[in-house]
């Protein structure tokens, strides 16, 4: 098939085959000018995808140095072309790929995950978060039923993960590498956003797949299920002690401004 | 066959691109512009510090916004999703005008989030066509598309930059954004004539100029980069000029700076140094 029977998407997926992978045979007819300016785009696109991830994992960045953020940059650019129209999503995944390339270093990739949520919650839709005083309004009149029934809307793209390493200090200690940064126990990492300003900050670690099922539309009454686990024979205590953590975290969930809605 | 969209009126005045680095300067009010562009992409979002920060400045000022990844040259059509989100901004906003690239920067599989060039062939200029009349149908207004700078042709080419884009025009409705930057760019790496180029665009569909800096060629690279990143230098300064005089109207005029952003007040001294030249290019005879 010759170059001028070729349709226009045909040349475009070629086109963009030689950006990305400077070992694909060039289009048929070019000759160097061609090649000089492929070069030109291929640079451009590099750049592009390099400063993308170097403006979003800024921090990840400052704690692995330039050579390594380098190198991890171009194995997630090649590992992964971004597909969508926004350039940002460039840096989906790139916790998995410092966790694959860093695997002695579990915190690198706990950081990178931080940083990637921090951006989600920052274009996230604003919202007005309950306080404890309008939760405490609210619900002053339930019943039994209700509390078991009530479903919380928390603030839109708060993300929850459990971490084995203290996020905050290595947070703080940046550009500097604080050497010992595991954590007695693991924490639940949850982040949300104050007015614009994302944050971020390390609770009990079963807050995590309490925040996370509440999020998918658990009860409070489902929660309280699921904080007695496995026992299936609860008695009055479990379940007392289960309703008590329960309410701990509602408590603290409305501290950390996270709930903007009862039954939404 | 499409419609054609409602002319634009034309808007005289000079603008700077509403970069982060500024926000502040902006929000102070105090800015002598009389518009500001933003990149498009950046606040396609659903909330946050930058598009509050847009929401003021627009009190204030005419807002255009300029998209750098609709590709509109897709063989494969335009992504709904993107439209969507612009379709919102502009509602927000309510913009002079939306503007975008002739460009494509995607495939159906990736995207090279750069503005690749175009065939200039028949058939590229069919698919750039049908994608305007399906994007200027989404946003119900007529757009502008950029001429972008370039660094290779194609040996299928069957006609001139400046014919492709008076045809688009003509076909679509659409307007023109002058960058005089990426003519004085795209003259240099392929050797025609930027006055011609001028001298063969339907300049009465112009509503906006960008004026903007670049980086030459080297002795290792022949092609000179179009990059924002510095200040324009004097043969744009005098292409600006030509360009002025062969105008039926002064458009938005703006300075675009990308990378190595300087304070805002050295941008306003280059703004004024295009305010000036377009005082005597546009003077009466």
């Amino acid at each position: 098939m010759s170059a001028r029977s070729k349709t226009l998407a045909e040349r475009q997926e070629a086109f963009l085959a030689s950006v990305l992978d400077e070992g694909t045979p060039a289009p048929e007819g070019w000759g160097n000018r061609q090649a000089a300016g492929m070069a030109v785009y291929r640079g451009n696109y590099r750049s592009a995808l390099m400063g993308a991830l170097a403006e979003t994992y800024e921090r990840t960045a400052l704690y692995l140095g330039p050579e390594l953020f380098a190198r991890a940059s171009i194995n997630h650019a090649i590992a992964h072309p971004p597909s969508g129209w926004t350039i940002d999503e460039v840096g989906a995944g790139f916790d998995q790929t410092c966790a694959a390339m860093f695997g002695e270093n579990p915190e690198v990739a706990e950081l990178a995950w931080l940083e990637w949520a921090m951006l989600e919650l920052a274009t996230a839709p604003d919202c007005a978060p309950l306080t404890p005083q309008d939760f405490a309004s609210a619900s002053a009149e339930f019943g039994e039923e209700d509390w078991a029934g009530l479903r919380l809307g928390f603030q839109p793209r708060v993300s929850v993960r459990v971490v084995a390493h203290d996020l905050e200090a290595i947070w703080r200690a940046l550009p500097e590498r604080h050497e010992q940064t595991t954590l007695v126990e693991p924490r639940a990492c949850v982040t949300s956003r104050e007015d614009e300003r994302p944050t971020f900050t390390l609770l009990e670690a079963d807050h995590a797949p309490a925040i996370a099922a509440m999020q998918q539309g658990a009860s409070y009454g489902e929660l309280i299920a699921i904080l007695l686990g496995d026992n299936s024979d609860p008695g009055p205590d479990d379940i007392q002690n289960a309703a008590m953590r329960a309410g701990a975290m509602l408590g603290a969930w409305l501290g950390e401004g996270l709930i903007t809605a009862i039954n939404p | 066959m499409a419609i054609q969209p409602d002319p634009i009126a034309p808007f005289s005045g000079f603008g700077l691109g509403l970069r982060r680095t500024h926000y502040d300067d902006f929000l102070a009010g105090g800015v002598p512009v009389d518009f500001v562009e933003v990149i498009s992409e950046n606040y396609m979002i659903e909330g946050g510090r930058q598009l509050r920060i847009l929401e003021q400045v627009r009190r204030d000022l005419p807002v255009i916004i300029h998209g750098v990844s609709m590709s509109i040259g897709s063989a494969r059509g335009l992504d709904g999703d993107y439209l969507a989100k612009l379709k919102r901004l502009e509602q927000r906003i309510d913009p002079l005008w939306v503007s975008d690239h002739l460009c494509w920067t995607r495939t159906s599989a990736h995207n090279s989030h750069d503005l690749l060039p175009m065939p200039l062939t028949r058939e590229a200029l069919q698919v750039v066509c049908d994608n305007i009349d399906h994007a200027q149908s989404v946003l119900g207004r007529a757009m502008l598309f950029e001429n972008p700078s370039s660094y290779l042709t194609f040996p299928e080419d069957e006609m001139s930059e400046w014919e492709f884009l008076s045809e688009m025009a003509q076909r679509t409705g659409c307007y023109l954004l002058l960058d005089v930057n990426n003519i004085y760019v795209s003259s240099q790496n392929h050797g025609f004539s930027a006055e011609e180029y001028l001298a063969g665009l339907p300049l009465d569909r112009v509503r906006q100029m960008h004026l903007a800096g670049h980086d030459p060629a080297t002795p290792e690279r022949d092609i000179i980069i179009d990059t924002h990143d510095r200040e324009v230098i004097e043969p744009v300064w005098a292409l600006y000029a030509k360009a002025l005089e062969m105008l039926p109207h002064l458009p938005a005029v703006m300075i675009e700076r990308d990378e190595h952003i300087p304070p805002v007040g050295e941008l306003i001294s280059e703004l004024d140094r295009a305010r000036e030249i377009a005082d005597r290019a546009m003077e009466p005879a």
